[in-house]
């Protein structure tokens, strides 16, 4: 049997349990990313880790509510909750790249004193009550779907114009371009396959993988060199 | 035009004159930090409040500045930082 259609066949079997080692998975990624980062944050005060920090820190919440979006009863109560955190994580991570363009080094005591921050949170709440009216999680993906693409382009300007001093930028680059990808197939396999376990496990690989690159990353990065 | 300095840059460069000069004048930080004595002012009371540097006065009331164990520790995590913040692109 091909090592693939083993490893879906051992999914489908275990897929209750599969969801829960996944969504642990991404959040534990996430708590790691969000302490290490948080050190660096209360030693600089720098915007761009602030930001970089609340992403994470985001994202780690929406993979638990994520999970707990699998079981119908609160199902209603959890969506909105899960994607606040979720869309406000892309929103996160893309200004962490624009902050400079907005404002100065200084910053605020918090985040969502930022007024920026407060209208990224509006537009979150905005596309949540257009998913709702229309019960889909369209709104969600077109909206990730386009941070993640102005990500994609502005890590690739940034690449080009450091790639070469500072390695990290091209693993960047890809792993943005990995999660557009990741947000397209999930549009995709949502609306057109309903959801088939078949197709998601490879957005379930494609989000792992983009996880593990950050964490990589990070660790890499804020290791002390003798 | 020469890059303008980053609020981070710049405390590098403060913390380091302390630690190269050891308990250096007010004023002559000031000239060597390079900035406006307002904003100087405002780096610096931020440093002693995050216990980075501290003001030492002595029985002529003559103003020092010197380096704390912490000040010292941020010299070693700004290359940390400053690695983190280029390679990540923020």
């Amino acid at each position: 049997m091909p090592l693939y259609s083993y490893a879906y066949n051992l999914i489908a079997e275990n897929i209750e349990l599969f969801r829960f080692f996944y969504s642990m998975l991404i959040a534990f990624i996430c708590l790691i990313v969000v302490i290490k980062t948080d050190r660096l944050f209360r030693i600089s005060f720098h915007q761009g880790i602030r930001y970089f920090r609340n992403a994470f820190f985001f994202y780690g919440i929406a993979f638990i509510l994520r999970y707990s979006l699998a079981y119908g009863s609160y199902f209603f109560l959890i969506k909105p909750f899960f994607q606040f955190f979720m869309i406000m994580a892309g929103f996160f991570l893309l200004y962490s790249l624009l902050w400079k363009k907005f404002e100065t080094s200084k910053g605020s005591k918090s985040s969502f004193f930022n007024p920026i921050i407060f209208v990224f949170c509006m537009i979150t709440l905005i596309i949540i009550f257009l998913d709702y009216l229309w019960v889909s999680y369209y709104f969600m993906f077109f909206s990730q779907i386009l941070l993640f693409g102005l990500a994609s382009i502005i890590s690739c300007k940034n690449y080009k114009q450091n790639g070469k001093k500072h390695k990290f930028l091209k693993l960047y680059f890809i792993i943005m371009i990995l999660s557009f990808f990741a947000w397209v197939f999930n549009f995709i396999f949502g609306s057109f396959f309903n959801w088939r376990l078949r197709w998601l496990a490879n957005v379930y690989a494609l989000n792992i993988i983009v996880f593990l690159v950050f964490l990589y990353g990070v660790i890499k990065l804020t290791k002390k060199q003798n | 035009m020469a890059k303008k300095r980053e609020r981070l840059d710049i405390i590098k460069d403060i913390i380091y004159s302390i630690r190269e000069n050891r308990n250096i004048k007010p004023t002559r930080l000031l000239y060597s930090s390079n900035l406006s004595p307002q904003m100087f002012k405002d780096y610096i009371n931020e440093l002693i409040t995050k216990g980075f540097i501290t003001l030492d006065v002595d029985k002529k009331e003559k103003k020092t500045f010197s380096l704390t164990q912490k000040g010292n520790n941020f010299l070693e995590e700004y290359r940390i930082i400053e690695r983190f913040v280029e390679n990540f692109g923020l």
